[in-house]
């Protein structure tokens, strides 16, 4: 693409976030939660000094607020059920507190106990991936099993061995001298250190969500299938961000150490675990403001329950039935709040939305591509077996490159079990897969993505937490520029790229999952039902994109669709499924014209 | 965020251990592998209600030892008070209903909230009933509180193994075995033979397809949520009193019957017992080897790990299509 062009295609894209009113800000999450961070700590510096709020309970709230930013990347962002984050606190508390007593780097001066936090949290991850590996394949319940028989046997072992400090009751250096005797507590540098590290976690945090990997835990949440198709191996997905929530955790430790000097097991229990979850899923911890709001309350409600001399466990009592209610809505305090507030321009955006997408102008009309005559995809003897059902027996598919394939046939043909078999999910197919003359089989569908040959599905796969430039990065895996998908997203009449996609219908989501696929540029993109969802004149619009993918973009396509008119539109060559075998296949008019076709889509009686 | 701290207590463990190791290890394996199997024998039937559970209602039931451990504890209050003092069976009783009671209404939330969420999702609501319950208990009976008074005590035999020591089986052993077979086997024949268990396998298959026929999905669910709650309260009724019973500890005993109920993959109920009977031998022995006594928790956790390995050989997708 040429540079004027691509800046006159910037240009535009630039009118049209400005219509709909999706601007692209990068700091706005930052400057809030930096914003709520820093207020917050003023005002709690404030009554720091002029009540016995202390600066103790400020550093806890951030200490907390640390906890609860990497729990919310494992329970909120990713969807998974993690119930030993003060596991991996104690974890990181343990590994600073025996260097700080070996002085293991007392060379680096102020910064020796920087550098044992974070190999305390380092420490943390690896132990995070040890312990996830095995379970994260699985479900998530098996996941939650996992976590909180660790932080049981995890505490039961701290209580038992004590930290490294108990035994000679020994007292480990704050970072960079900052004194107090350890009665005395309440000392104002160590809360702002605290804050100093709590803003680097948050900053970290709200970028690594922003970025592939963010959209990759957003995406394992909502659907694995819709993951690995897309490249993306799940089990790194998950890893990733419980390896990441672990990190978290070991910072968190350290910063129990800066203020305590001396680890204490009674920290560290699988009940704050527990109780730490929960509060995670009341407030939202994903949202950087939230998990402070969440530190805040951790904090301030056991004070308030200690001035009034109630009992303690009353704060609990709250938090168990604010998260029921949390849980069993699935929603959270964050998303309520933003949903309050963007309730007002919501609906002038959802109109600016479906103003774009009613703008199907016409396009060059071409014809339908010819290819190269080379096959492409090449598919012998396949066959898939439930149980005593055959869904696919002998079928021989070969795609020419440059060319769009038609699969039809009636439901329950085999179809959609095609396309499983052929993008990886049924490794006990039979038969033999080729895409560019590399075999597919036992390969996984990660795997088969990378190598070029990407899928749709008939359901939604496209998560509505994300926007769709996010989905389109995480789609495309570096493989197209943000002009170029910008380009594509256009040519396909779909919402721009900073529109949250929870604003897009799921008929739109779909071309949305079609466009993207076709800028990851795979060799073959196989789209299982891509129209349904659209009205008739979107139809036609839409087979008019599909006719240019080869020749524009380079893909070949094989097309499953009910809509007749759609593939007579944009396919030269048609293979008919019936019974999970091939009835027919060539070009298009011998196809359609078959006689053994039209009874199978017809019937019988309607062909007298 | 709890403020007190210190250092825990550490003591040297060769107080508890007069013998030499060597001594000490022949003489106490078997023994010790024999007495672990009451606690076997407890985990199994959590492990096996977990397993049914799961099954027939989609949920890995987290509070389902909080539900009987409150229940125990109104039962043992009224016992206790002085003004009451109730009989100890009506006491079992009353502990009995409370704990359906209270699974029942959980199963309720989830039922009406959640009917057709992903298990996990259900699952994670049971972690916030946990927290809930455990609180509630130490804020209703405080932090002072008796040890449950179990049911039946003493032992029902005893036999001298080779090595010239006593084995003794304990009622309460006995007792919770013959409970984890009469739920195994009552459970297996209602779900075969009924017109109940008929409705209730439809229901754990497809839920959609048994509510468009016309069963009552909800009060189903919410059946199996009562009925579990009661037998894991009865069960309670069994365990001897040595078993901690702190509000969260024993809570927190729902670790080892998930394990045994991992065993058999939250599918085999079967094998849950199996299971069940095996951590808990498994940690009688360890606990009679001093060397790795105090960390024979890691046995079970290990060995929850070492079967996910094993289970996850084949790759699972979270939807069929």
């Amino acid at each position: 693409m040429s540079l004027a062009k691509q800046s006159a295609n910037e240009g535009s894209a630039k009118q049209v976030f400005a219509k709909q009113g999706f601007v692209h800000r990068p700091w706005a999450p930052l400057v809030l939660g930096a914003g709520i961070i820093v207020g917050g700590t003023i005002i709690g510096l404030i009554l720091g000094s002029v009540t016995d709020f202390g600066f103790t309970r400020m550093s806890l709230i951030l200490i907390t607020t640390v906890l609860l930013l990497g729990l919310g990347v494992v329970t909120g962002t990713a969807g998974m059920i993690a119930l030993c984050q003060l596991s991996f606190a104690a974890a990181g508390a343990y590994i600073v507190e025996w260097m700080s007593l070996h002085h293991v780097a007392s060379f680096l001066g102020g910064f020796a106990f920087v550098f044992y936090m974070i190999c305390g949290a380092a420490f943390a991850m690896i132990m995070g991936i040890i312990v996830g590996l095995p379970a994260l394949r699985l479900r998530g319940v098996n996941l939650a099993v996992v976590t909180l028989s660790l932080s049981f046997v995890f505490d039961v072992t701290i209580v038992t061995l004590g930290f490294p400090g108990t035994k000679t009751n020994e007292f480990i250096d704050r970072p960079f001298g900052i004194g107090g005797s350890p009665e005395d507590k309440d000392t104002v540098w160590v809360a702002l250190f605290a804050l100093i590290v709590t803003a680097i976690i948050a900053i970290a945090v709200v970028y690594l969500q922003r970025s592939r990997w963010g959209s990759a835990w957003k995406m394992v949440a909502f659907s694995e299938r819709g993951t690995a198709s897309s490249g993306t191996n799940v089990r790194f997905a998950k890893l990733t961000a419980f390896a990441v929530s672990a990190g978290a955790g070991g910072i968190a430790g350290g910063l129990f150490e800066a203020l305590y000097r001396q680890g204490n097991p009674t920290l560290f229990g699988p009940y704050s675990s527990l109780v730490l979850y929960v509060l995670s899923a009341i407030v939202g911890s994903y949202l950087v403001d939230m998990a402070f709001f969440g530190g805040v309350l951790s904090v301030v409600i056991p004070f308030i329950l200690t001035r009034l001399s109630w009992p303690m466990f009353i704060g609990d009592m709250l938090f168990g039935v604010l998260g029921i209610q949390a849980l069993t809505t699935g929603s959270n305090l964050g998303e309520d709040i933003r949903r309050g507030i963007r309730r007002r321009s919501r609906e002038a955006k959802l109109a600016a939305v479906s103003e774009v997408l009613h703008d199907t102008g016409a396009v060059a009309s071409v014809p339908i591509p010819k290819g190269t005559g080379r096959p492409l995809l090449v598919v012998k003897d396949l066959g898939v077996q439930f149980g005593a059902v055959k869904a696919n027996s002998n079928v021989d598919i070969v795609v020419t490159e440059g060319t769009i394939l038609g699969l039809i046939g009636p439901n329950g043909a085999g179809k959609s079990t095609f396309i499983d078999a052929v993008s990886g999910f049924l490794p006990h197919h039979t038969g033999v897969v080729e895409l560019d003359g590399v075999a597919l089989d036992n390969k996984t569908p990660s795997n088969i993505a990378r190598l070029g040959l990407r899928r749709t599905y008939q359901q939604d796969r496209v998560p509505s937490t994300v926007t769709v430039g996010a989905y389109a990065k995480f789609v495309t895996r570096g493989k197209a520029t943000r002009a170029e998908i910008d380009e594509v997203l256009d040519f396909f009449g779909c919402p721009t790229y900073y529109t949250p996609l929870s604003l897009v219908d799921v008929g739109t989501r779909r071309l949305i999952e079609v466009a993207t696929g076709v800028a990851a540029k795979p060799k073959l993109l196989m789209l299982d039902e891509p129209a349904a969802g659209l009205d008739h004149e979107q139809h036609i619009a839409f087979g008019e994109r599909l006719r240019q993918v080869p020749t524009k973009y380079g893909v070949t396509l094989l097309l499953i669709e009910h809509d007749l008119d759609l593939v007579r539109s944009v396919c030269s060559e048609i293979t008919v499924l019936n019974f999970g075998e091939v009835l027919a296949s060539g070009a298009q008019d011998a196809v359609l014209n078959n006689p053994e076709v039209l009874k199978a889509y017809m019937g019988e009686t309607e062909m007298l | 965020m709890r403020e007190d701290f210190g250092p825990p207590a550490h003591d040297s463990l060769s107080r508890y251990f007069p013998y030499t190791l060597q001594e000490r290890t022949e003489k106490m394996i078997i023994v010790n592998g024999f007495a672990g199997l009451t606690q076997g024998a407890f985990f199994a039937i959590i492990g096996i209600l977990l397993t049914l559970m799961s099954q027939l209602t989609r949920v890995v039931n987290f509070s389902q030892l909080a539900v009987g451990m409150f229940g125990g504890f109104v039962g043992m209050t009224l016992m206790m008070n002085p003004d009451i003092q109730l009989n100890i069976w009506l006491a079992l009783v009353v502990s009995i209903v409370i704990s359906a009671a209270l699974s029942g209404i959980i199963g309720w939330i989830i039922a009406t909230w959640l009917p057709s969420a992903p298990i996990s999702n259900r699952s994670a609501v049971t972690v916030a009933a946990l927290l809930l319950i455990v609180s509630t208990a130490s804020v209703l009976f405080g932090a002072n509180h008796s040890n449950f008074t179990p049911i039946v005590s003493g032992n029902v035999t005893q036999f001298t193994i080779p090595g010239g020591q006593i084995v003794f089986v304990s009622q309460s052993l006995v007792a919770l075995l013959a409970l984890a077979f009469v739920i195994l086997i009552a459970s297996s024949i209602l779900l075969k033979r009924t017109m109940f268990g008929v409705r209730l396998r439809a229901i754990s298959d497809r839920q959609s397809a048994a509510e468009l026929i016309g069963v009552n999905v909800k009060v189903l669910n919410v059946g199996v949520w009562v009925i579990s709650g009661a037998l894991i309260s009865l069960a309670i009724g069994f365990v001897p009193a040595t078993i901690s019973n702190d509000y969260i500890s024993f809570s927190l005993l729902i670790i080892g019957g998930s394990a045994a109920a991992l065993v058999g993959a939250f599918k085999n109920p079967w094998l849950a017992l199996v299971g069940g009977l095996l951590i808990g031998a498994l940690q009688g022995v360890c606990s009679a080897i001093p060397q790795i006594a105090p960390y024979r928790d890691w046995v079970v956790f290990i060995l929850i790990l070492v079967f996910l390995l094993w289970n996850q050989r084949k790759e699972v997708w979270d939807v069929a299509r």
